[in-house]
């Protein structure tokens, strides 16, 4: 259940990758050494270990188009846990690897039961919680952005000796770093009689409030196919930020649906839940939808940490998607036809913080005349002359009913970007929306439904927002690709 | 000076290895240590100090002595540092755990082990600052970390103090209580471990454990038990799965005591953050594990919030416990949940890619409560993981690469599994790649030229007995092929790894075929040069198959060579001709060569006739004599036997040169690598004492000796070199080949910046049967350290091939770097001694860098003799019949001196040393102690 050692990669475009933090435990080192005896191998000094993970990760030699140590075709798995051949002195397993934006974050779990045959990685609980602290640092060294901000990033790695002796002094992760640092005042507890727990390092003092923000993301594949049927699907959140004094004090939120509401599946919940409803766990998206499962209230009795944090997430089976869309083109002698139409479902709040449709054309020259008329919102070409932004503004018109129509001529002077999927007539329209105050299932909190139990009587705010990812109408008249193989079944 | 150790440190942590040849272990640790007790550094550079003993202890102390002599200067820097610079504090407890630990002081139970295990205890139980600011309570928190390491490292040393841990945890209100839980549990599952291995242990044994009150009879027993701890089994993880045995300690029904620690463990369990939860319940399954008279049960209350969670190391923990306790703590409907829920979170969108990956391992290793398989290490799916559960995984081209493949991996074992071979699960499979193929025909990136052909590997690897789809496989690789030839290695690739994972399967050799027939009936006219060398590629392996037909290749040859013979016969270009050549010599090592051998013949003749590259001709005629004049037994042996290793050189060399085309070409072209070193460097001794004569001519420089001794170091390069010769002799054993080498140029790396880079050096030749060549190293110091030379050197062998050989290290010993007074030969004895003695006083003031110490030893008169006869003779300024005080000058190049004084006292021999440069006392340290030992040896 420990760490032999740790590193932090900067593997930025256009540079050579370096390490820019490393760490070994040597103690847990010593006990690796005991436990594998005559099969022990050694973690390699730095560059080396560098140079073999870009290996096995196919970083290395960019401009080679194939390397044999790299690239050979037998398959293992190389993520998350990799293999590190080290040049006739045994291989180095399992190295775990997350990698995000220019960051590559790597340690190496101790094996704690015998090595030979190599164990499953499953059988390994250091894995899960390596896993766990480098995500926990990632956050940590990356903020929410993917964008390296290279000052932020190195004053933040020059606090990483302070920050590890505090969540994996000896090799062993005992906290992941605290993503964000509360923001209400708080004092450190003196004499409570409670036990306070591990993850909260004071107490709040001043009024009670609690805020409980519920966010759905829709996803879609539209084909406009009487082969293909359509797909999508929605996740939500539940993210609560709760300023409530005591050293473990109750909060209860409870999720309701509409009556007739498909109920909310795969619910995870956050630690910091104290219990819960067997019934609530029941509803799964991969089993066939029961007709008679529980369909709430859904209760979340909590003790609240001090930073904001996600109470739950579920998925939910809603019957029709917020806009469908039709989308169709057809080659004529030097044009490309373009006709499309979206129309916004009679259920979804007519009142869009953002709503925007992207064209983008792959494959061919650069947009020289554009001749393409929309019914509502507005049409701008990008400055790249290969992307057609259709705005559509805040509210779709009273027919709830858009279209876009005309011809587009590929005959500027340079190639547009290239793309291995969308050639000839495959192609897509991507929906960029986001709805405040609804959600697709229809789940929400209400405010009187939250529950604290403290004297003074709390403030409670709640948010409902709906939003879209991955939302893709393809064109009709090409080949689309499959994006789940469970409907192609 | 802070800026300076921030550079050394991570010049350090860089590569430990090359640092410390330019440093001597020891000499670092005492430079790190007397920074560490140096009240003008910060804080903040002594923390960066502390990493090297902390990630490194073992380089810097190499004994357990060493060890215990550090940790002893630490726990001094810990007792004199304030209390308010608690990071400091901390990093010192987790350096001295680190020290200690892995120099084997705690296992072996050192006195300096025992008292910081003393200190951590106190630490971690004093609560003095229970209203202060709270860095009190990060030491205790530390220190209860380091008690955890070193009870991890050497288990059931804590065991005795269970009951000091239970109580503290108990009444600590602060966040802290999750150090101590995290102790306790560790403690207590060791000592359960080392009772189940006691014969006769029972209720009443854990009981007394727990209660603190143990017998004195039974802490006998326990330090006896000790002894043999040392193997790892303790150490190992005990869920080791069904086949997995746990110890057991057999209690009864009675455990009340271990009952309520456990459960007033499981209780406070929700208040540890999630990665100590996970380690808790890891030990609780265990002890559970260990006393049958606790229920599973116990952890049933846990459960439900367990599984709905959404933290991977508790899902994960549960999934351990499933694996312990099976059927007595999970239902089978909480099996079927679990399951579900993995593959749930094997596709969830809120996950990372990393975390959904290693669910999809957790479900390939599912803990079922009633295995079939005999829980061997491959992979069984569980029984209800059936088809239409997986179908939420299946693969598509949306999937990063890992994914896609992992995807594609588990769908093959669940389609294999359920022997649908002609369903639609493996159609969807086959479309996919086929997807995928396509993506990669119209341009797809690298990566996804990579994962395509991974991915067909695994699908062959599954499903090559699946004849329709293995086919269609086979011709449409076949046609990307034609599409985009830069993919041959990748399709070689493919080939090489099918027939040696799937030898019985004739898939491989069929692909080749439609790869030979693609090449061969392509219209000529489009073949660019590219195409044409990636052709060539492949075709050179077709060839190297027995069961193929060279004939077609034969006619694309023939083709290539006099239909665009405008191309290529006249643009000569070397490579190209290899290539053809390349499949020309295949083909002459072919089993059907008879029926091969006028088409054969012909394209050989055309080349040494029109090949526009004279070394292409020669070949070309070469293999045509061959194969007109030789029979093929003949031939085969001839070729084969170039193609070999080893044989006899000379007619191996001339034979493969001229034979085996680029092979060949390249061997005599290329300079080849010895396996061993040929030969070596070793020390000749130095002429120094000859030079050392004729004092007779002795001329007093009066009072300004010293003065005119200095003067002398203006002109620059004055003494700066060191001669150090060696003779060049061959290594054991000897290898026939290299018995007279030739033209030998020696080449010098350093492995520090201590000297001046070193020229390379010439040595006409070499001859087993004659007197070694001496070689005469010139070395520049900067700084006079001991130093390690890497050396490599490139020669020629007797059958004219050139070789590149490493030579073993050169190592300068620090003695070698010893010089008498560098002034004239005329020089008086009296005026070295006023050298002397003026460097002397100077020296004693101890400014700069100047330093005096002191080195004692047991050595009786003769001995002392003998090593100043031996060791410094010629370094002396004084007579040594005359005085009762040997006087020695040790001149180190560019700028250094070490003087000794020497004389035996009553109980000991002095060494008073004194130098202008401090750096060289440890260096002088350990050479003193080696030869006043080695003396004492040899005179005893």
């Amino acid at each position: 259940m420990s760490l032999r050692a740790l590193w932090i990669i900067s593997n930025e475009k256009g540079q050579k990758a370096s390490i820019r933090f490393s760490k070994r435990f040597s103690t847990v080192e010593h006990r690796a050494r005991n436990l594998a005896g005559s099969s022990y191998v050694a973690v390699p000094e730095d560059s080396d270990f560098l140079q073999l993970l870009l290996t096995e990760l196919g970083l290395s030699n960019s401009n080679k188009s194939y390397v044999a140590d790299r690239d050979d075709c037998l398959y293992r798995p190389r993520s998350p846990a990799v293999e590190l051949r080290l040049n006739g002195k045994g291989t180095l397993w399992p190295v775990l690897v997350l990698s995000q934006g220019p960051l590559i974050l790597a340690c190496l779990p101790l094996v704690d039961i015998p090595s030979e045959p190599r164990p499953p990685l499953a059988s390994l609980l250091s894995v899960s919680q390596g896993l766990t602290l480098l995500a926990g640092l990632q956050t940590f060294l990356l903020g929410s952005g993917v964008k390296l901000d290279s000052e932020g990033l190195a004053s933040r790695v020059a606090t990483l000796p302070s920050l590890l002796l505090q969540v994996c002094p000896l090799g062993t992760p005992l906290d992941t770093p605290l993503a964000g640092t509360p923001t209400a005042s708080t004092v450190p507890i003196s004499t409570v009689t409670q036990k306070q727990p591990a993850w909260k390092t004071g107490v709040y003092r001043g009024r009670a409030t609690v805020n409980v923000a519920v966010v759905e993301t829709v996803r879609s594949m539209q084909y406009g196919n009487q082969s293909r049927q359509d797909l999508w699907d929605v996740y939500g959140t539940v993210t609560c930020k709760c300023e409530v004094e005591g050293a473990l004090p109750n909060v209860t939120v409870t999720l309701s649906l509409p009556p007739n509401g498909s109920p909310l599946q795969d619910i995870l919940v956050h630690p910091c839940v104290t219990s819960l409803d067997s019934s609530i766990l029941t509803a799964s998206s991969v089993d066939n939808a029961d007709g008679s499962a529980f369909s709430g209230p859904y209760k979340f009795p909590f003790s609240p940490p001090l930073e904001p944090f996600r109470l739950c997430s579920y998925t939910s089976q809603v019957p029709v998607p917020p806009i469908l869309g039709s989308y169709q083109l057809k080659e004529e002698e030097n044009n490309l036809r373009v006709s499309v139409s979206l129309k916004l479902h009679e259920s979804v709040r007519n009142s869009f913080e953002y709503c925007e449709a992207h064209l983008p054309f792959f494959n061919r020259n650069q947009m020289g005349v554009v001749d393409v008329k929309v019914s509502s919102g507005q049409l701008d070409v990008s400055k790249e002359k290969n992307l057609l932004v259709w705005g559509l503004g805040q509210k779709f018109p009273k027919s709830r009913e858009v279209t876009l129509d005309g011809k587009i001529s590929f005959t500027g002077s340079s190639h547009g970007p290239s793309d291995p999927l969308c050639t000839g007539l495959t192609a897509y329209i991507k929906l960029y929306l986001k709805v405040p105050d609804t959600t697709l299932s229809g789940c929400c909190v209400d405010q009187n439904s939250v529950q604290v139990y403290s004297s003074a009587k709390p403030r409670i705010v709640t948010s409902r927002e709906l939003q879209s990812k991955e939302y893709f109408i393809w064109n009709s008249t090409g080949s689309a690709p499959v994006s789940s193989g469970q409907v192609m079944m | 000076m802070a800026s300076n150790w921030t550079e050394r440190i991570s010049a350090f942590c860089c590569s430990p290895s090359g640092f410390l040849l330019g440093t001597h272990p020891d000499a670092f640790l005492a430079e790190l240590l007397r920074e560490l007790r140096d009240d003008r550094a910060s804080y903040g550079v002594k923390v960066l100090l502390l990493s090297p003993l902390c990630e490194y202890p073992t380089l810097l102390c190499s004994s357990e002595s060493v060890g215990e002599e550090t940790a002893l200067d630490l726990m001094s820097v810990f007792t004199q540092c304030p209390p308010r610079s608690s990071q400091f504090r901390c990093h010192l407890l987790v350096a001295l755990t680190s020290v200690l630990v892995c120099s084997s002081c705690v296992s072996n139970r050192s006195r300096a082990s025992l008292d910081f295990i003393d200190l951590l205890l106190q630490i971690s139980q004093d609560t003095s600052d229970l209203h202060g600011d709270g860095t009190q309570r990060c030491s205790r928190a530390t220190a209860c970390d380091c008690l955890c390491e070193i009870e991890a490292s050497c288990p059931g040393l804590l065991s005795q103090r269970l009951e000091l841990l239970a109580g503290l945890r108990q009444q600590e209100t602060s966040w802290l209580h999750q150090a101590y839980a995290g102790l306790q549990i560790l403690v207590l599952r060791n000592a359960v471990y080392q009772l189940t291995k006691q014969t006769g242990a029972g209720a009443a044994h854990l009981k007394a454990l727990l209660d603190g009150n143990t017998s004195v009879a039974w802490e006998a027993d326990q330090e006896a038990f000790h002894m043999d701890t040392k193997d790892s089994a303790i150490q190992s993880s005990l869920i080791l799965g069904p086949m997995g045995r746990v110890p057991t300690l057999h209690t009864g029904p009675d455990c009340k005591e271990l009952r309520s620690v456990l459960s007033s463990l499981l209780e406070d369990s929700y208040l540890l953050t999630p990665l100590c939860q996970a380690a808790l319940f890891h030990r609780l399954t265990e002890v559970v594990a260990m006393v049958p008279g606790i229920p599973p049960t116990i952890f049933r209350a846990q459960l439900l919030r367990l599984l709905g969670t959404n933290e991977v190391c508790l899902l994960h923990v549960t999934l351990l416990m499933k694996c312990a306790f099976t059927d007595s703590l999970f239902s089978a409907e909480d099996e079927a949940f679990l399951l579900k829920r993995l593959v749930v979170l094997s596709q969830h969108p809120l996950l990372s890619t990393p975390e959904k990956l290693f669910y999809m391992d957790c479900i390939l290793h599912f803990p079922e409560n009633r295995p079939i398989s005999c829980g061997d290490s491959d992979e069984a799916l569980p029984v209800l993981l059936t088809p239409q559960l997986a179908s939420a995984l299946l693969p598509t081209v949306f999937n990063d690469s890992a994914t896609l493949l992992a995807r594609l991996h588990l769908q093959a074992l669940v389609f294999l599994e359920e022997g649908e071979e002609e369903g639609r699960g493996l159609a969807y499979i086959y479309d996919h790649l086929t997807a995928l193929l396509h993506i990669v025909d119209r341009g797809g990136s690298r990566d996804i030229v990579v994962t395509f052909f991974r991915a067909a590997f695994l699908f062959l690897f599954y499903f090559q007995h699946v004849e329709g789809y293995s086919a269609r496989l086979s011709e449409q690789l076949c046609q990307l092929y034609l599409q985009h030839t830069q993919l041959a290695p990748h399709i070689l690739n493919l080939v090489d790894n099918t027939l040696e994972r799937l030898p019985e399967c004739n898939w491989a050799l069929g692909l080749l075929q439609g790869l030979q027939r693609v090449i061969t009936t392509a219209p000529l006219g489009q073949v660019t040069l590219g195409d044409l060398s990636c052709h060539l590629k492949v075709l050179a392996r077709v060839a190297e198959e027995g069961k193929i037909s060279q004939r077609s290749t034969l006619g694309f040859l023939s083709a290539v060579i006099t239909q665009s013979s405008s191309l290529l016969c006249t643009s000569g270009d070397w490579r190209m001709g290899n290539g053809v050549l390349g499949v020309c010599r295949r083909v002459l090592l072919h089993p059907s060569l008879d029926s091969l051998l006028i088409p054969l013949a012909d394209i050989l003749q055309h080349l040494t006739c029109y090949y526009d590259d004279t070394d292409i001709q020669d070949h070309a005629r070469l293999y045509y004599t061959l194969l007109t004049t030789l029979s093929r037994e003949k031939l085969s042996v001839v070729l084969a036997q170039s193609a070999a290793e080893g044989g006899g050189q000379v007619k191996k060399r001339t034979l493969s040169c001229v034979m085996a085309e680029s092979e060949g070409l390249t061997n005599i072209l290329t300079v080849h690598q010895t396996e061993q070193p040929v030969f070596q460097l070793t020390e000749a001794l130095s002429g120094l004492q000859q030079e050392m004569e004729n004092l007779q001519l002795s001329q007093d420089e009066g009072d300004k000796a010293l003065e005119s001794y200095r003067a002398q170091f203006s002109e620059s390069g004055f003494a700066s070199q060191i001669m150090l010769k060696y003779h060049l002799t061959h290594t054991e054993p000897h290898d026939p080949r290299f018995e007279q080498i030739f033209s030998i140029c020696l080449h010098f790396s350093l492995t520090d910046d201590h000297y001046e880079q070193l020229l390379d050096i010439s040595v006409p030749c070499l001859f087993r049967q004659r007197p070694p060549p001496v070689v005469q190293l010139t070395l520049k110091p900067r700084r006079p350290y001991p130093t390690t030379i890497h050396v490599s050197a490139v020669f020629t062998s007797k059958d004219g091939l050139t070789w590149h050989t490493t030579m073993p290290d050169v190592h300068v010993e620090f003695q070698q770097a010893f010089l008498p007074l560098p002034v004239p030969l005329s020089w008086s004895r009296a005026s070295r001694r006023d050298v002397f003695e003026g460097l002397w006083d100077e020296f004693c003031s101890e400014m700069g860098d100047c330093i005096i110490s002191l080195f004692c030893c047991q050595l009786r008169e003769a001995a002392l003799k003998a090593l100043v006869e031996k060791h410094f003779l010629p370094f002396l300024v004084s007579d040594l019949s005359q005085e009762d005080k040997v006087r020695v000058l040790l001149f180190l190049p560019p700028r250094s001196h070490v003087l000794l004084k020497i004389s035996s006292e009553e109980d000991a021999t002095q060494f008073n040393m004194a130098t202008d440069t401090r750096q060289l006392l440890p260096h002088m340290n350990s050479y003193l102690l080696t030869v006043t030992s080695s003396q004492d040896e040899s005179v005893r």
